[in-house]
């Protein structure tokens, strides 16, 4: 591609002015010429147009080719559909047509509902109450049950010991009323006879004179 | 007002909008009809030429990828059939052609584009052969680039250049022939 092609190809891309193309493609008459014959073009392809286009109605042409039939649809069935869901809404909710005075009012206001409403809350709140009174009892029972408990163990305690200490009472005085017994059998059978047998120089005192105490 | 591109306008008319369908065709139907004009020179053949492309046109609609611009890509479809046309036809130098494109102007226009040398390219420009004066309309009077010329015409874009500086030596003769008779005439 030659200079002088890439200085007109600027000109046709709008980069360059016609002035300075044809100031720097003067030198050459082929470029230059050339130049001269695309501006007689550009400025014939700027002037307005006036020749009138001929009416044509493509609209036939595109509804063939694109258009579909609408298709028919007939309304009743929502219309009915729609009114049944009113009604039912109506008859459901707690809207209330009244005619009083001559003047027709519809009202959203329901009492029962209202009373409903409030006695449902006054239960629910006794009940939480009672609940918490239960909840308190019951703790308070169990700490009651519980030192009793304690007391109960204590005297269970006390009361084994007790028993305990006197049946070692018992033990001892039976123990030691067997012996008595066995000392008086003893001194009773056995002493004179013991005493027959023993030696004029036996070291044995009597047992008057031994000492030894009578249990 | 905000203006609908192209692509949102033929997505519409794609789903049966006609008042899309219609917007398209307004906005591109009198480029296309003056193209036919300045390429067939006669009214009748630019207005067959317009029916004939807007045809197609609303048969392909659908085809239309968004590739190029839309502009781009309907005139592949005119010059196609301008050039079948041209083909059909034959034809060739034609000066009724330029005498009926001249009457049809208003007189206002007339003065305004009636000025010696103005009809001269005219009158020249139908003279080219048909590929040239092809790529003569579609570079000065649609503004496309050569590599957009080169697309329409599925040719390379140096061919659509060496028809360009073809058709502009060729004018430039033709008009130098033309100051040397006029020169012997007087």
């Amino acid at each position: 591609m030659s200079n002088n092609q890439q200085i007109f190809e600027l000109w046709l891309e709008g980069k360059i002015s016609a002035e300075h193309c044809a100031q720097q493609l003067q030198d050459d008459p082929v470029w230059y010429g050339r130049l001269q014959n695309a501006l007689a073009i550009n400025a014939d392809a700027k002037l307005p147009a006036f020749t009138a286009i001929p009416p044509f109605d493509s609209s036939a042409l595109f509804a063939s080719q694109w258009q579909r039939p609408k298709p028919q649809r007939s309304w009743w069935p929502q219309v009915s559909l729609a009114l049944s869901c009113a009604a039912m809404l109506i008859s459901l909710s707690p809207a209330q047509l009244r005619l009083q005075d001559g003047s027709l009012t519809l009202s959203w206001h329901n009492a029962k509902a209202e009373v409903d409403a409030a006695v449902s809350t006054a239960l629910t709140a006794y009940q939480q109450q009672q609940q918490q009174w239960l909840a308190q009892q019951l703790e308070l029972q169990q700490q009651n049950t519980s030192s009793q408990l304690v007391l109960l163990k204590d005297y269970l305690q006390d009361e084994l010991k007790h028993d305990q200490r006197s049946d070692m009472l018992q033990l001892v005085e039976y123990l030691n009323q067997q012996r008595q017994a066995d000392w008086q059998y003893w001194q009773e059978n056995y002493q004179p006879m013991q005493a027959g047998y023993r030696p004029a120089d036996s070291y044995y005192l009597t047992p008057t004179q031994s000492g030894v105490v009578k249990p | 007002m905000f203006k609908r591109s192209d692509d949102s306008l033929i997505a519409k008319a794609l789903n049966g909008d006609q008042r899309a369908w219609q917007q398209l065709v307004n906005r591109h139907q009198s480029a296309l009809f003056y193209f036919g004009l300045r390429l067939l020179g006669s009214k009748e053949d630019a207005n067959d030429l317009l029916q004939d492309v807007l045809m197609v046109l609303c048969r392909n609609l659908g085809q239309y990828r968004g590739d190029s611009s839309f502009k781009s890509w309907l005139f592949g479809i005119a010059n196609y059939r301008a050039m079948d046309l041209l083909r059909k036809r034959k034809y060739s130098d034609n000066d009724d052609a330029l005498a009926e494109l001249a009457d049809d102007t208003p007189d206002l226009a007339q003065q305004l584009a009636s000025s010696q040398t103005q009809q001269q390219v005219r009158k020249q420009l139908l003279r080219l052969p048909a590929e040239q004066r092809l790529v003569m309309e579609l570079k000065f009077y649609q503004q496309f680039t050569f590599d957009e010329i080169a697309s329409q015409l599925a040719v390379s874009s140096n061919t659509v250049k060496s028809r360009f500086y073809a058709a502009l030596d060729k004018l430039r003769l033709q008009l130098e022939d033309d100051h040397v008779e006029q020169s012997a005439n007087f």
